[in-house]
């Protein structure tokens, strides 16, 4: 260990050590080649309901409860999984929140029930894309003991290529891929829902059908 | 440098998860030790070999699982021979983004760092969320020393640093501990009732009790999964929500990293989250795969790049490979030393095979029994996401290993014997003779003795009527009929 505590001093030991030691080049691959060829591997590419059945069972796969209806359905439908919640708080419109968005995060901490939109879903994982547009502030969607979010039926990526592709992970300070209500298995394999985050995640599916 | 005695923290033990004094490891005492309870090794064979079934039914739901791995080697390959670049890069990126970068030549800077860090931001609390770099900088103590509260938000976590023990398993850290235990832990330092087992009720017990700590932290340190160059973002990827929720609430996040975890692109994330967990625990995502590019507002957010052997590892040509590792531990899942041996007998941060490939380098007379500690079936390699040549590698340690003349005595001489006895045909052929005729006479407590540790747990096979060489010199002798399939057998 070097004393030597100059600002930079461990930045140019490291970058000098590691292009000493670089291995001889290697090519980057094509990624976006490969993955076109994963597809044509498949039989086509699948159509939306097929997407829309493969999300919704992999959705429920992962914990998630999963319910369908129209946009004007969705406080009926919010309030029906959720039941107990009054203190709830909303990023969607129409959903009505009681609890106002606090400046400090802490003031979430009791919150029952958060509501936000996500932006599209991954049918191969039954994710959802939640980027911080859509939660409005980082904790609420870890710290609300349920949370709800309005998904369009027809914004579904098949796999998580098709969801980079989708969108600018960069283009916003923070942004999740939301597959579940949180879990653990940390004690002897038993899988337990609500580790720290919700302990309960619904996907309300809509559409103008 | 002696600190005022801490007036709040609940006395825990300090872990240090090497052996002591430097001294080496001894990975077969320890895995007697492990084994002496039958049951419990069967028990904790039989839950890694649980995750490893998940996590080949999700590899057999993938038609390209093969050219993802290809994939996934070939980016990393690529990242580390232009390593020095991308680390430029991502630095350049990532300040744009307001975060601010630091860089760590070995464990004591990073933990000088990281204590910088939170005494600039008057900070007493930090809540830790799985990180097994800061097991390896061994931060926990460090800040202790300094009168830091150090909370590790992950339940597997807590529960053995409640313990002071260092975690088992770089994914389950308390795979080591049967429910009973855990709720013995619990009924000490969390005042859950005496004899409570269920798993769901002690998870609830930890919820409540973490989530003060994670409202009452003013400082979160997060690993990294990731960290992609083109964008200078990171990204953290849990089940629980701990490290998220933790970065959420606290004025200051710091995110430590390994330099190996740095990726080209955003693109490549689709092919690492692809494979990561459902290599790891059979899921085909966890929970939260969150993506970190800039602080919240009002919020400070550093990233600690550290090296601490990673630059020598990378120079190393038979070695520089092991620096692909995602972390996902399928290679100890599968392990079958490790199964029956238990992560504690490795006596290093990271055990199994990659941890013993990664680990001698950094002392190979402490660590010179890690490669050993392998069948070489090469379970490992054949189901690293990142393709590894794992089981080469423990091969070439060995011989290092041996070559330092740390291989041990009687290894050393049994191998010398060996070679020595190899290079003289006749006397080999003598030697089987007596070999053959012993295993017909002896009785079976005297051939096992005889077989040394090999014997402890096995019998020696019986006797063949005569050997390979008498046979073929035999079946020569009548023509050499090719393909009779007569073996010499017993």
């Amino acid at each position: 260990m070097s004393d030597d505590v100059q600002p930079g001093a461990a930045r140019t030991a490291i970058l000098r050590a590691v292009r000493a030691a670089r291995p001889a080049p290697v090519a980057r691959p094509d990624v976006g080649a490969a993955v076109r060829r994963f597809a044509e591997r498949r039989d086509g590419a699948p159509d939306d309901s097929a997407l829309l059945a493969q999300f919704v069972a992999a959705a429920r796969a992962g914990g998630s409860a999963v319910v369908e209806g129209t946009r004007a359905d969705v406080p009926r439908l919010v309030a029906a999984a959720v039941p107990v919640a009054r203190r709830v708080v909303s990023q969607v419109a129409g959903v009505v929140g009681l609890v106002p968005m606090p400046d400090m995060p802490h003031g979430l901490a009791d919150a029952e029930l958060f509501v936000c939109e996500a932006v599209f879903g991954v049918a191969e994982n039954g994710a959802v894309w939640l980027p911080l547009s859509r939660l409005g502030e980082r904790a609420a969607v870890f710290i609300a003991a349920h949370v709800a979010v309005v998904l369009d039926r027809r914004a579904i990526v098949s796999d998580m290529h098709a969801a980079y592709v989708r969108t600018d992970v960069a283009a916003e300070p923070f942004g999740a891929f939301f597959a579940g209500p949180s879990k653990t298995a940390d004690i002897e394999q038993s899988l337990v829902v609500g580790a720290h985050g919700p302990k309960e995640f619904t996907v309300v599916l809509v559409g103008d059908g | 440098m002696p600190v005022a005695t801490p007036t709040r923290r609940a006395a825990l033990p300090v872990v240090d998860a090497h052996a002591p004094n430097g001294a080496p490891v001894d990975h077969a005492a320890a895995a007697a030790r492990f084994t002496a309870d039958e049951p419990r090794t069967d028990w904790h064979d039989g839950a890694l070999w649980f995750v490893r079934e998940k996590r080949d039914r999700q590899a057999a739901s993938l038609p390209e699982w093969e050219q993802l791995r290809e994939l996934a080697s070939q980016i990393k390959e690529h990242t580390l021979s232009h390593l020095d670049e991308y680390l430029i890069r991502f630095e350049e990126r990532a300040t744009a983004n307001g975060i601010r970068v630091h860089w760590a030549r070995d464990a004591t800077e990073h933990n000088r760092v990281v204590h910088g860090i939170l005494t600039a931001a008057g900070s007493r609390r930090l809540v830790k969320s799985k990180s097994m770099l800061t097991e390896e900088c061994r931060l926990n103590s460090y800040l202790a020393e300094r009168d830091i509260d150090v909370i590790d938000s992950d339940l597997g976590e807590r529960i053995v640093q409640l313990r002071g023990e260092p975690p088992s398993h770089i994914v389950l850290p308390a795979i080591h501990l049967k429910k009973e235990e855990v709720g013995e832990t619990f009924h000490t330092h969390l005042g859950t009732e005496r004899g409570l087992a269920d798993p769901q009720a002690l998870t609830a017990a930890a919820r409540a009790h973490l989530r003060e700590h994670l409202l009452a932290g003013d400082a979160a340190l997060t690993g990294v999964n990731f960290a992609v160059a083109e964008t200078g973002g990171f990204v953290v990827c849990t089940n629980e929500g701990n490290a998220d929720l933790a970065a959420a609430l606290a004025p200051v996040h710091i995110a430590s990293m390994g330099i190996e975890k740095l990726i080209p692109r955003a693109e490549d994330l689709g092919v690492f989250t692809r494979l990561l967990t459902r290599s790891a625990t059979g899921q085909p995502v966890t929970v939260y795969t969150s993506h970190f590019h800039g602080p919240r507002r009002g919020q400070e957010m550093h990233l600690v790049l550290v090296d601490n052997g990673r630059s020598v590892q990378l120079g190393r040509e038979g070695f520089w490979r092991s620096l692909k590792c995602i972390r996902c531990a399928a290679c100890i899942n599968t392990c079958p030393v490790y199964r029956r041996s238990g992560g504690h007998s490795y006596g290093s941060t990271i055990p199994g095979p990659i941890g013993s490939v990664l680990t001698p380098g950094m002392d190979l007379k402490r660590y010179g029994a890690l490669p050993f500690a392998s069948t070489l079936c090469g379970s490992c390699a054949a189901v690293c996401p990142v393709k590894i040549d794992l089981d080469a590698q423990l091969y070439r340690w060995r011989q290092l290993v041996a070559d330092a003349g740390h291989a041990g005595v009687s290894k050393a001489a049994a191998m010398k014997t060996t070679g020595w006895l190899l290079a003289r045909p006749r006397l080999f052929r003598a030697a089987g003779a007596f070999g053959r005729l012993a295993l017909r006479v002896l009785p079976a407590r005297a051939r096992r003795l005889a077989a040394g540790p090999w014997g402890r747990a096995r019998d020696l096979p019986p006797a063949p009527a005569q050997s390979f060489h008498a046979w073929y010199a035999a079946r020569e002798r009548a023509g050499g009929a090719a393909g009779r399939g007569e073996g010499p057998g017993a």
